[in-house]
Formats: C-alpha cells, structure tokens, sequence
C-alpha cells in the first residue's frame, strides 16, 4: 500500500491503530471459513468519527473497505477480496446503553455476543442469538451476517433482535435507521442491513432487543441406533409442534470425533444423538419434555436422558459447541456447508448426504440444527492434494443442488460471502440478482465497501480455496 | 381522464375484457382517500400482473396495488392515481406443508379464509389485525399491521420467509425463500412489508405458521388509577410469564368495547393479558396473575367466559372499526413508545386532548404502541380544525426516541398534515431505494413518509 495513505492513516488513527507489515496482516488473511485474501492493511478506529475519516480516505483513494469484527464468521465475509483496508471493530467495544426497563442495549459493533448477555444478566435478560463462537465473536459481526445458533429455533436469528443501528455510507455520511421502538416509519431499513455482510454500510451502533431468561431449562439427550429414527424424530417432533428452544443432531461418526476430544458423555456405539432443549415456565418446560421423550422413544430411541444438573448440561452443549474443533483433529481440511431444507425432508436428505459422500469417497459427517432444517455437512479431505480438493467441491455441489432442489436455501446462517457467491444463480434469477444489485448501489455505489461478496464475480467455485484449521477453529 | 384508449385496450388484452373495469360507479369503489382512478384491472396471474405493471411504467400510469380495500385510509392521499390493480383474484394457496410448518400463499386470498384452512391442522398465521374479515394477506403485508398476538410473535417482519414480487421497474423477481431460516442474499421482503405498494406489488408471501394453542383464557385486572395498572403491566413484563397479549384499555376506551358494562368498567383502567398454551401454562398465569394484580392492588380482578373473551379480543382488535362507530371524525394516532414512557406520554397526550375539548380514548400495547382515539361527536369545520391542531401536537410528542403516526383520520386533516411524522436523516436512503425498484414512481406515488 502506498506510503502516503499508510502515513495519513496514522494520522488519523495513531500509528498503532494501523497495521501493515506483512507479519501482522497475516492472520486477518483469515476467518473461520476455507477462504484466504490478504489485506494491504488493517486499521483499528476507536468511534465513529474515525471509522468517517478511515472512509472518507478510502474513498478519495478508491481504496476497499472490508468491516471485521472477531473474524470469526465463515463464509470469508470479513476477507479483504480485492485487498485494500480491514476494518477490526474491536476497539469499538462498549456497551453503551442498558435499557433494562424496556430490555434493550444500545452496543457497538466490537461488543462480544456472550459478553452482553453476561452484562444484562442480573436483571434477569440476555441477547437470544447465540452463535457458537458466541464467546469470541461480536454484535457487528453477527449484525452483518445475521447470525443464527442453535436457539434461534424457538427465538429467531439475529434480525428478530435488532430494532436499531447507526450506519457510516461508504461517502463517509453517518445515518441512523430504526430506533428504541417499534414500527418506526418508513422502510424497515433495519431488517435490510442486518445481514447485508458489510456490502452496504458499516455498522458503528446497534441497539438490539433483551431477552427474559427462561424461568426453568431442561436438556435432553436422545440417543439411536439408527440415523432415519433421529431424523423421524425431528420431523415428528416439528410436526406436533412442540417447538424445542434448540434440536441439534450429531451423527455418529460427528459424535465419536466429538467424545474423543470433549468428553461430552455422547455414547460410541449409537448411531445419532439429538440434543435438544426446551425452556420457559417450569409447567411448559415439563410438558414439553415429556412430549419430546414420548416421540424419541416412538421412533425407537435407545434411551433419552435428561441433564440432572447444570455441569452436566454445559458438557452436553460443550460436545455441541466444540464439535468443529473436534473433526479439525481429524483431517487436513474439512469443508463445512450451511445449506437449508424443508424439516419434513431431513430423512430423504441425510440419505442422500451419505450416498453422495460414497460415490465420491469421502467420510462426510453431519451435526446440525435439526429443528429448523439447517445442515452443517462436514467433508473431511486433503486440500494438498489438488485432485481431492477437486472432488471435495464437486462433492458440496451435489449436495448443494440436491437442498434446493427440494426447495431449500443456500445458507442458513453463515451467510453468502466469497464462499457461495458462485452459487447465488442457483437461487436466484438474473432479475433478482438485478434489482439486488441496484439496492446494493443505492448505498455503496462504487462498490468499495466489502466488493467482492454475495454478487458473483464470474470466476467460478474453484476459486474456494481449502486451508487446515487451527484446533481452536470456530465452529457454527 | 389519463389513461387512453390504445391504453384500456392493451390493459384488456392482459387480463381479459371481463376483468377490466371502465364504468365510474364501479370506480368509484376503488377511490384511495377520495381519488378515483380512471381504470380498474383484476389480474388472475402473477404474469399478468408482471404484464399490467410493465404497461403502466410504459404509459406512466400511477398505479396503486388493492386487495379488500379496508386500509386504504392509511397513509397520505395518492398524488396520482390512474390504475387500480386489484389482486383479490389472485387467492391461491400455493403450498402448505403443516409438517415442516410453512406456508406459500398468493396475497389477495384474505386471512380469516387462509386461517380456516389453517385450523384444520391445528395452525394459524398470528396476523389478526383490524378488518380480520375482510382484509386480505397483501393488505396487511402492505400496512404491517398487526393485533394484540404481536406481544408474542411480533409482526409479518417476523414470520414472513420470502415473498414474490414485480418492482416499479416491471421486473418479477423474489427474495428470501421458503425454509424457516435462510440468510442468502438481501432481505428485500423487509423493506416490501410496511412499504405500502410504493417499491412493487407483492404477487406471493411465504410464511412460518404456528401451532394454535390447546388451551388460552384472559385475565381482567381494573384499576382507578392508570399508574397502577401500567405498574401493573410492567410487573408482568419483569416476570417469567410469557402472556400471549398484553394490553390496557383507558375507561372511554373500556366503554367502547363493552358498552353493557358486561366485563369491563368505564370507569376503570382495565388491564386485559390473554394466556396460551396448554392447560398447567394458562392455569399458571391465570394464579400468578390473581398474585400480581393484588399486589399491584387492582380494584377487581376477573377471568373471562370464553364468550366474553372473545367479544374482549374481538373488540380491541377492530379499535378502528369501534372509533369509527363513535364518532363520525375518529382520529387514531399510533405513539410508538418505549413502555416506561407510557405514563408520561398517555398524561402529554390527554392534556391536548382535553385542552381541545375533544373526547379522547386510549388502547396501549404492552409492545410498545399507544393508540390514541380523538373521538369528535361531529364532523364540522371546527371540529376538524380543532382535531387537526390536537394531531399536529400529538405528533410532535416525541420522548426518547419513539414515532408519532397519523394512523386513521378524516381525509380532511390530511391536506396540512403529513400523516407519517416528520422526515429522519434516513429519508435520502429511502428515496434512492425508491428509485431502485420504481424508477418512474408509478407505484402508489405520493402515499408514503416524505411524499415518497
């Protein structure tokens, strides 16, 4: 990057708010996805002032702009694609507003998920979505990608949470959107930035909805000898309604990666788990567990246990949350997707999975929000070796197609990014992707902000470029 | 007359000769604010529809997108108006899928039509706002209008997965999908639901359905003093309990739901929670509730018969409908709020009721909404005078952050007043989004936030 801008954004910024060295830039190279792209330089502003000036700069100098938060996400919506400026919000880290009485908090983008939700606790609220990088990853980052977690189920993803934001446009104008209240008039401005994945705005406050914890919480584990029977179950389960806060589903293979390496007490010699949840009043709590148990053991569970205590309900999840790192151990690299499909399909789907995974020789591991349809199949392969990572992406193609052709959408919650850019035609038309577009140059016309994300660039899947992850990997 | 004849033929070759309407009695009946179009067309498909909508861009025709035609008194008069395009032919439900839970309709099928068929397996879509006979699907999409059921599963904004559509531009396209969670592109059904057919006509909505509960009951709670039952509500609101609607009725308000006095008091502030779910869940509420309101020392506390539960709900869902009936000049202005305000702005908002003696009722939403009905006795000049000063104060009561609408009101105040408030600094964002999808403003031009 030319020395001039590095020197004016120091000015602006103090020169540790500016990264540049290629040592440095080396891990914002990354994000939890397989995806790589090097920034020329990494900037650090502390308000929103900053981040006008950090832009207004930018734009003088055609330079891109890419928001980051934890760099936790995984679609490589915080990679600098083109290059240009990464913009870490962690310094933007206060909470700045608790509005208790009318449960929400006003945040900056950099506030860690969990650490609102431990912020607002003793008054009895918390933040709902509860991505499982939760402990690292930020409000900004899960504003961008609209971020989802196992108990969106019951409380929604992100957008359900957000009523408020205050935006900086890529000219440098800073506009506020929503508000405190409901039913702000005019276009719900709001519910289109959330999710945007920094392709229109950067986000610089957000003001987001608490949540009353639940009165009583009961975790269930269910156990089977068969794949089809845990499917069923969800699909009974949906079915009758009886909405678990969380239903998640780890295969068998998934779970003995996992238990090697967690210890989460999920049994070795089943064939699927499904750990699930149900929360509220003490009365609603009880029923549905009863009524989750008596269609688990319909559909042949071999057993269903309830956590007995809080330590152990934390194990169970930490076998869930840790799971990622798990297969990590496993295998040079591994390709996560986030499709989604109708949970009336699930049986026909994890089939499928297995059947596609077998014609092209790959162990494909499955642990997903069951509940709502969202599948994480995981391919395991070698991404040295250049033919298997051939196979690896034909081997997600496949089983992309097959989700939407049963009516189901690309991602979930990991959002589009430079990961599924590619495979946006297969959902949308060129008339969507038109007026797509046109939204999107309504806000960033000369597409500085984060290009290279969500729109296709013509350059085809192979460009998905597969790296090993460290153990300490985020997971979905 | 704007719309020629080279024009009116094209329309009939879309949609056929019968499903045109000429004659102005027949118009008439599509007249937005007092506006009468020139031609009326009833489209079967969403290609006709992509057809009609291309055409107007071509001939420029202000075209505004209508269904049972209920709420059309929302929003500003059209500052043109040349081409109604009815949808109610447009009633089919697409796919239903009660295992998985969604749902794919066409948006003139009405939603007490579409919620039948839901019952039948034990389902509902929670959009049951005011005219819940007649309106249809779009009109409510279009309005983002909701019901007392919004305490719990909040808005269309919510529960809407993807919806078709053809832009201003004439171009079909969609957004979202049909699975309960999907993050692939831009939500631009957001921006759709509450735009009140000024970005594209909205041909198919695809929702999430809920459950219906096996079990529901209402508590009553009456209070002398409005401090105490809002008290009341907040207490409720600090608790674990999940009511499914929460709302308070001020006495005129009580009066107007239940003028025999038969369950409510018209001398009360009467705060009214329905509870949901199975038996032990309402059964929980309905004790802790009886805990609550004694505490909260209510004056009475009651649990409605089934069949006063239902004229209660029935009655302030149709708030509109009910002002409509008292007074021949109702006026409902929406004060979205922040709940601990409630107070302060129910106090700021009777003052200039009083002060322009104009009887005033009062329905707050423990969501976060205060309807407040200035009902006139008459409809003269002065009264409308009066009441046009009362809604340009009230609009201008804005504490912390909340909105002021002009959500019902004789077309008459609509001529000095902006009904959706004053314009924020978002206004620029919303105008180049307007330009995105209708770049020759023929849709609905003129109706929405800063002449929009």
């Amino acid at each position: 990057m030319n020395r001039r801008i590095l020197t004016e954004l120091a000015r602006l910024l103090g020169k540790e708010n500016v990264l540049h060295e290629p040592e440095d830039l080396l891990l914002y190279e990354y994000d939890g996805s397989v995806e790589v792209a090097r920034p020329d330089c990494v900037v650090f502003p502390r308000s929103t002032e900053e981040v006008v000036g950090i832009v207004r700069l930018a734009s003088r100098h055609a330079i891109p702009v890419v928001g980051r938060g934890a760099g936790t996400g995984l679609s490589g919506g915080a990679l600098a694609r083109h290059g240009g400026i990464i913009m870490v919000f962690s310094r933007m880290n206060r909470i700045l507003e608790l509005d208790l009485e009318n449960q929400r908090a006003v945040v900056q983008p950099g506030v860690v998920n969990l650490d609102l939700s431990k912020a607002v606790e003793h008054a009895g609220l918390y933040f709902a979505p509860d991505p499982s990088s939760q402990k690292a990853c930020t409000i900004g980052g899960n504003v961008a990608e609209n971020a989802g977690g196992p108990h969106t189920l019951a409380y929604g993803v992100t957008t359900n949470h957000v009523t408020g934001l205050e935006l900086v446009l890529p000219n440098g104008e800073v506009v506020r959107v929503g508000s405190k209240t409901v039913d702000t008039p005019g276009y719900d401005l709001t519910g289109l930035l959330v999710g945007s994945e920094g392709t229109l705005a950067l986000i610089t406050e957000i003001t987001v909805k608490l949540s009353r914890l639940p009165e009583a919480v009961k975790t269930l584990l269910a156990v089977f000898d068969a794949v089809d029977d845990a499917t069923e179950t969800v699909v009974d389960i949906t079915a009758r309604a009886i909405t678990p806060a969380a239903c998640e589903m780890l295969d068998g293979w998934t779970l003995r990666a996992v238990e090697a390496f967690v210890h989460a007490g999920f049994p070795l010699d089943s064939a699927a788990v499904l750990l699930m949840e149900v929360e509220g009043l003490r009365e609603a709590v009880e029923w549905q567990a009863e009524q989750v148990r008596e269609v688990c053991l319909r559909h042949r569970a071999r057993e269903v246990r309830v956590a007995r205590d809080e330590a152990e309900r934390q194990r169970l999840w930490s076998g869930r949350k840790n799971a990622f790192g798990a297969v990590g151990r496993l295998s040079p690299s591994y390709y996560v997707q986030d499709g989604v499909i109708p949970r009336t399909k699930l049986p026909v789907t994890l089939r499928k999975i297995d059947e596609i995974g077998r014609n092209h020789g790959f162990q494909i591991g499955n642990i997903f929000h069951a509940g709502d349809g969202n599948l994480h199949p995981i391919i395991l392969f070698d991404s040295r070796d250049a033919e298997q990572f051939e196979r690896a992406v034909a081997t997600a193609s496949e089983i992309m197609a097959f989700c939407l052709s049963l009516g189901g959408a690309l991602t979930g919650e990991h959002g589009v990014g430079m990961e599924k850019s590619e495979l946006m035609p297969l959902m949308f038309t060129p008339e969507d992707m038109a007026l797509m577009r046109r939204v999107h140059d309504a806000f960033n016309p000369t597409g500085l902000l984060n290009p290279g994300k969500i729109f296709p660039t013509g350059k085809g899947c192979g460009e998905i470029r597969a790296q090993p992850l460290p153990l300490s990997a985020t997971s979905p | 007359m704007r719309t020629g004849t080279a024009a009116a033929t094209r329309l009939a070759d879309v949609v056929g000769a019968e499903h045109l309407i000429l004659e102005p009695e027949s118009l008439a009946r599509y007249a937005v604010d007092g506006v009468t179009p020139a031609v009326a067309v009833r489209p079967g498909t969403a290609r006709e529809v992509t057809e009609v909508v291309r055409l107007a861009r071509s001939e420029k025709l202000a075209t505004i997108p209508l269904g049972a035609r209920k709420l059309t008194g929302i929003g500003m008069p059209p500052a043109r108006f040349d081409l109604a395009l009815d949808l109610t032919r447009l009633g089919r439900v697409l796919a239903y899928d009660p295992g998985d839970l969604t749902l794919s309709v066409e948006v003139g099928l009405r939603i007490a039509r579409l919620n039948e068929t839901l019952a039948e397996k034990n389902q509902f879509l929670p959009l049951l706002t005011p005219f819940h006979s007649e309106v249809t699907i779009g009109g409510i999409l279009a309005t983002n209008l909701s019901g007392p059921q919004r305490h719990a599963y909040g808005t269309a904004r919510d529960f809407v997965l993807g919806l078709e559509f053809v832009t201003g531009a004439g171009e079909c396209a969609k957004s979202g999908g049909r699975v309960v969670k999907n993050v692939t592109g831009y939500d631009l059904h957001k921006l759709l639901i509450g735009s009140l057919g000024t970005l594209a006509v909205i041909t198919v909505a695809n929702f999430r359905t809920f459950p219906l509960p096996p079990a529901q009951t209402t508590l009553v709670a009456v209070f002398a003093e409005r401090s105490r039952a809002l008290g009341l509500q907040e207490a409720i609101q600090r608790s674990p309990l999940a009511p499914h609607a929460l709302e308070i009725l001020s006495p005129a308000m009580a009066g107007l739901l239940d003028p025999d006095q038969r369950f409510l008091s018209a001398r009360h502030w009467s705060l009214l929670a329905a509870a949901a779910g199975n038996q032990r869940v309402v059964e929980r509420h309905a004790s802790d509730l009886q805990q609550m309101a004694e505490h909260a020392r209510a004056d009475s506390f009651r649990r409605l018969t089934r069949e006063e539960e239902k004229t209660a709900w029935t009655s302030v869902r149709e708030y509109p409908a009910v002002a409509a009936q008292a007074s021949p000049a109702a006026t409902i202005v929406k004060m979205n709020t922040p709940p601990t305000r409630f107070g302060e702005r129910l106090a700021q908002a009777m003052r200039i009721a009083e002060a322009h003696e104009l009887p005033w009722a009062a329905l707050v939403r423990a969501a976060g909404i205060i309807y407040f009905l200035l009902l006139p006795g008459r409809k003269d000049e002065a009264t409308l005078r009066s009441l046009e000063e009362a809604a340009r104060e009230l609009m201008r009561v804005a504490v912390n952050g909340g909105s002021v609408v002009l959500e019902w009101c004789p077309a008459e105040l609509k001529r000095g007043t902006n009904v959706w408030g004053s314009a924020r600094g978002d206004l620029r964002l919303m105008r180049k989004l307007k330009a995105a999808f209708d770049p020759d403003n023929v849709l609905s031009p003129g109706r929405y936030l800063g002449g929009i």
